[in-house]
């Protein structure tokens, strides 16, 4: 395998292992504290029950978000030390912050997880509160400095040279807020949807169903809002991708020929040696007004585009329709949870249960591919129209053993964990209910 | 602007080696202890360090952050030439940072434990073991620069750079000052007159191990012409540095012995500060030393916004971080240090 393309295999690895344990580190703080103020305000015990078992998940998955997020902050600049030399100094602004934000999250985690019956009660839940604020922050300030690889601004570009540098511009880039928004509702989506589904499942097999009942509530509740509001930013972002990366609109959407009043592909397989797509559904003049909100707008094709500044489509077009099928599926679901609060029997039916199982991971999956569309679909640049990503490896040979050993790690790290919270879940079920 | 970013660049660094280091060292004392003893400094780690043990590590981000924004040159060299024990040092750090968490809040206490006890001290060994090689790789006067010597191979340029002698040296040195830094945090927090007595033991051997790998470091480096070495010598700054440290054992004694829990953190942690500031002063600003050349932190430093956003960045998050900081370990009591033993 050559060095560049196991280097990008290794940070796609670690970024998607990552973004688990990151956003299930930013979004469960949330679930826990909303249930440690139930706590607080019914003194029922049920609550103080599950606000401890959630914690033991924040702070499990908070760490190893924290040293994945080590390994990447060293691994920028391991694997691409062309890109960090220069873009380093001007996406510093957005890093540093995330750098105060994730310490005031730590300091605040400390306060929270050793500061039962030692420190005031309002106190303490408000050291989780922050928590949960500052998680959200550093996520959204990392996703910055992604839109910035997207929208690259704050400085002149000219022979090679980066001068003028403007970090504060960099960091509010054009990219920032759409991918931001989309971001942060989609971690909301998937963890609560996770988290969800884990809880129903403990309810379709019969098992202390009043505590998961409560832990389903939260979660979903919380998920459905999310999910309901992503498709509204979801056209947010394509109308700036379309706007700002129209190579990118044209790989997700596999259209290879410009045209005005361009049709919608919906599913189909890429031929990308005949440059076609076959076995899909097209919907006419549809991309063109979802993507510019006029139907007879001209959407540029691949082909406009040289050979060698074209993203890889087959894969962006199909993770692109994985994100929007299962975005969809997760916003109905969402409007199904908030029928099922008036139609109260819809409850009762082990299916209804069964059905929340099943979207468990789909969040995850539709997120990942969410991360692949913008990654992927911004290649052959690390910063658009400005570094391609062949120019950012590192000089050093034998990547590829550095990629076996990270996918050895982090398969074990991914077995641990889900086993640990297997065995969470399991102890859990075993205390004799206390109300 | 450059002074506070520098300021805040080298005062990372001493907390990551300090507060890094007494979680390191505690591994590495739990790794080098008797069965009963490890169990002990188990329960001991997680009390006293427990709730400032995330924080901890995040200097090391804050460190490579501002070192990628600040100087970029600098940081180039430093990932491309130092990739391999740089990787090496992140699995280890991956690996005791995951075992120290499960290990605790694992639900069920059975045999897993003793994988993760496994994994956490030979994590804690490893991990400042290739930190300390990295630091002698750096300086070590062992780079060969690629584009200088286009004929050489992987090993010469990938690998020896920081797999020689002088390197090793070093990261034995970290690991020792890192036991060294534990062992004298855990007397003051050791409950039972034998655990103390185990912990003063630990402290004494570590105390002359550390003693003598500086010794060695010194005459291998002189008698091997490293430039570091040779320069750290001549170093007024430097060896008065050393020498200070050197005399501070005695009230650091002393302080053991009367059992003043204060002043003994405060001594230690003096000694720890005149280490670092000795070694980055000995050669500041080249603390890139190569087969050939010796390159300066401060060549091709960021331009003039870019540091002065940062150093704004740094002061805000200063004020954001070090109360809440201060507040934490006051509230745990953890580090006694601010507060007099009652």
């Amino acid at each position: 395998m050559e060095n560049l393309e196991a280097a990008r295999l290794q940070m796609a690895l670690t970024l998607i292992f990552h973004i688990v344990f990151a956003c299930i580190g930013m979004v469960m703080p949330f679930f826990m504290v909303i249930s440690h103020f139930k706590w607080l305000k019914t003194r029922k015990k049920i609550y103080l029950e599950l606000t401890k078992a959630w914690q033991r998940g924040v702070a499990i998955f908070f760490v190893t978000g924290a040293v994945s997020g080590t390994a990447l902050s060293f691994e920028l600049g391991l694997l691409w030390p062309e890109f960090m030399k220069h873009a380093g100094p001007i996406i510093g602004m957005p890093f540093s912050l995330e750098g105060a934000a994730f310490f005031v999250e730590a300091i605040a985690l400390g306060f929270y997880l050793y500061g039962w019956k030692k420190l005031p009660e309002k106190f303490h839940w408000f050291t989780g509160v922050i928590i949960g604020i500052s998680g959200v922050a550093s996520g959204i300030l990392v996703v910055a400095a992604n839109g910035w690889m997207n929208s690259p601004s704050g400085f002149d570009y000219e022979n090679g040279v980066f001068s003028n540098i403007q970090p504060m511009e960099a960091m509010l880039n054009e990219a920032w807020f759409t991918q931001a928004l989309h971001m942060t509702l989609a971690a909301f989506v998937a963890t609560g949807f996770a988290v969800a589904g884990i809880h129903a499942f403990q309810i379709y097999k019969g098992k202390r169903k009043e505590l998961h009942q409560k832990a389903f509530n939260i979660s979903i509740s919380i998920a459905a809002v999310a999910a309901i509001l992503q498709p509204i930013s979801g056209d947010i972002s394509a109308k700036d991708i379309a706007e700002r990366q129209p190579a990118k609109l044209a790989a997700l959407e596999a259209h290879y020929e410009t045209e005005k009043g361009a049709p919608l592909y919906i599913g189909g397989i890429v031929d990308e040696e005949h440059q076609e797509v076959n076995y899909k559904i097209e919907i006419p003049k549809a991309l063109s007004f979802l993507a510019f909100g006029d139907f007879d707008a001209e959407v540029k094709g691949l082909n406009d585009f040289p050979k060698d500044e074209q993203p890889p489509v087959a894969i962006v077009h199909y993770a692109f329709q994985l994100m929007v099928a299962l975005g969809t599926l997760l916003a109905l679901a969402g409007v199904l949870y908030f029928l099922s609060l008036k139609f109260r029997n819809w409850q009762n039916s082990k299916k209804y249960w069964l059905f929340f199982v099943l979207l468990a991971p789909l969040g995850f999956v539709a997120l990942e591919a969410g991360w692949i569309v913008t990654e992927v679909g911004r290649q052959p640049w690390i910063i658009y129209n400005v570094m391609k990503t062949k120019d950012a490896v590192t000089p050093m040979p034998g990547i590829f053993y550095s990629l076996l050993m990270y996918v050895g790690i982090y398969l074990l790290l991914t077995f641990v964990v889900s086993w640990l919270m297997w065995r969470q879940i399991r102890v859990l079920n075993q205390t004799k209910e206390e109300c | 602007m450059l002074t506070v970013v520098l300021f805040f660049l080298f005062f990372s660094l001493f907390l990551y080696v300090l507060l890094a280091g007494a979680d390191f060292g505690a591994g590495i004392i739990e790794l080098f202890s008797s069965r009963k003893n490890q169990e002990l400094t188990k329960k001991t780690i997680y009390r006293v360090m427990g709730p400032i043990w995330e924080a901890n590590h995040i200097w090391i981000i804050i460190l490579i952050v501002i070192l990628w924004i600040a100087f970029p040159a600098y940081y180039n060299i430093f990932v491309v030439y130092l990739h391999i024990p740089i990787t090496l040092m992140l699995l280890g750090i991956t690996m005791r940072g995951v075992a120290f968490i499960f290990r605790h809040y694992d639900a069920i206490k059975g045999k897993s434990q003793n994988w993760y006890n496994h994994l956490f001290k030979l994590g804690s060994f490893f991990s400042p073991l290739f930190l300390g090689m990295i630091f002698g790789g750096l300086v070590g006067g062992s780079i060969n620069l690629y584009e200088e010597n286009s004929s050489l191979g992987f090993k010469e340029i990938y690998v020896d750079s920081w797999f020689n002698p002088f390197s090793i040296l070093i990261g034995l040195f970290y690991v020792a000052l890192c036991s060294f830094i534990a062992a004298n945090f855990l007397i003051g927090e050791a409950g039972e007159e034998d655990e103390k007595n185990a912990y003063k033991k630990k402290a004494s051997y570590t105390t002359i191990i550390l003693v003598l790998l500086g010794l060695v470091i010194i005459l291998y480096g002189y008698f091997n012409d490293i430039a570091f070495v040779a320069d750290f010598i001549e170093n007024k700054i430097s060896i008065i540095g050393i020498i200070i440290s050197a005399l501070v054992l005695i009230p650091l004694w002393i302080m053991i012995k009367k059992r003043e829990k204060r002043w003994s953190r405060i001594l230690a942690a003096v000694q720890v500060f005149l280490i670092v500031a000795a070694a980055m002063l000995a050669h500041f600003p080249h603390i890139i030393i190569t087969s050939t050349n010796e390159i300066s932190i401060l060549n091709d430093v960021a331009s003039d916004s870019v540091i002065n956003s940062l150093g704004i960045a740094l002061i805000i998050g200063g004020f954001l971080i070090l109360p809440g900081l201060y507040h934490l370990m006051q509230s745990f009591q953890l580090i006694k240090l601010f507060k007099e033993k009652k």
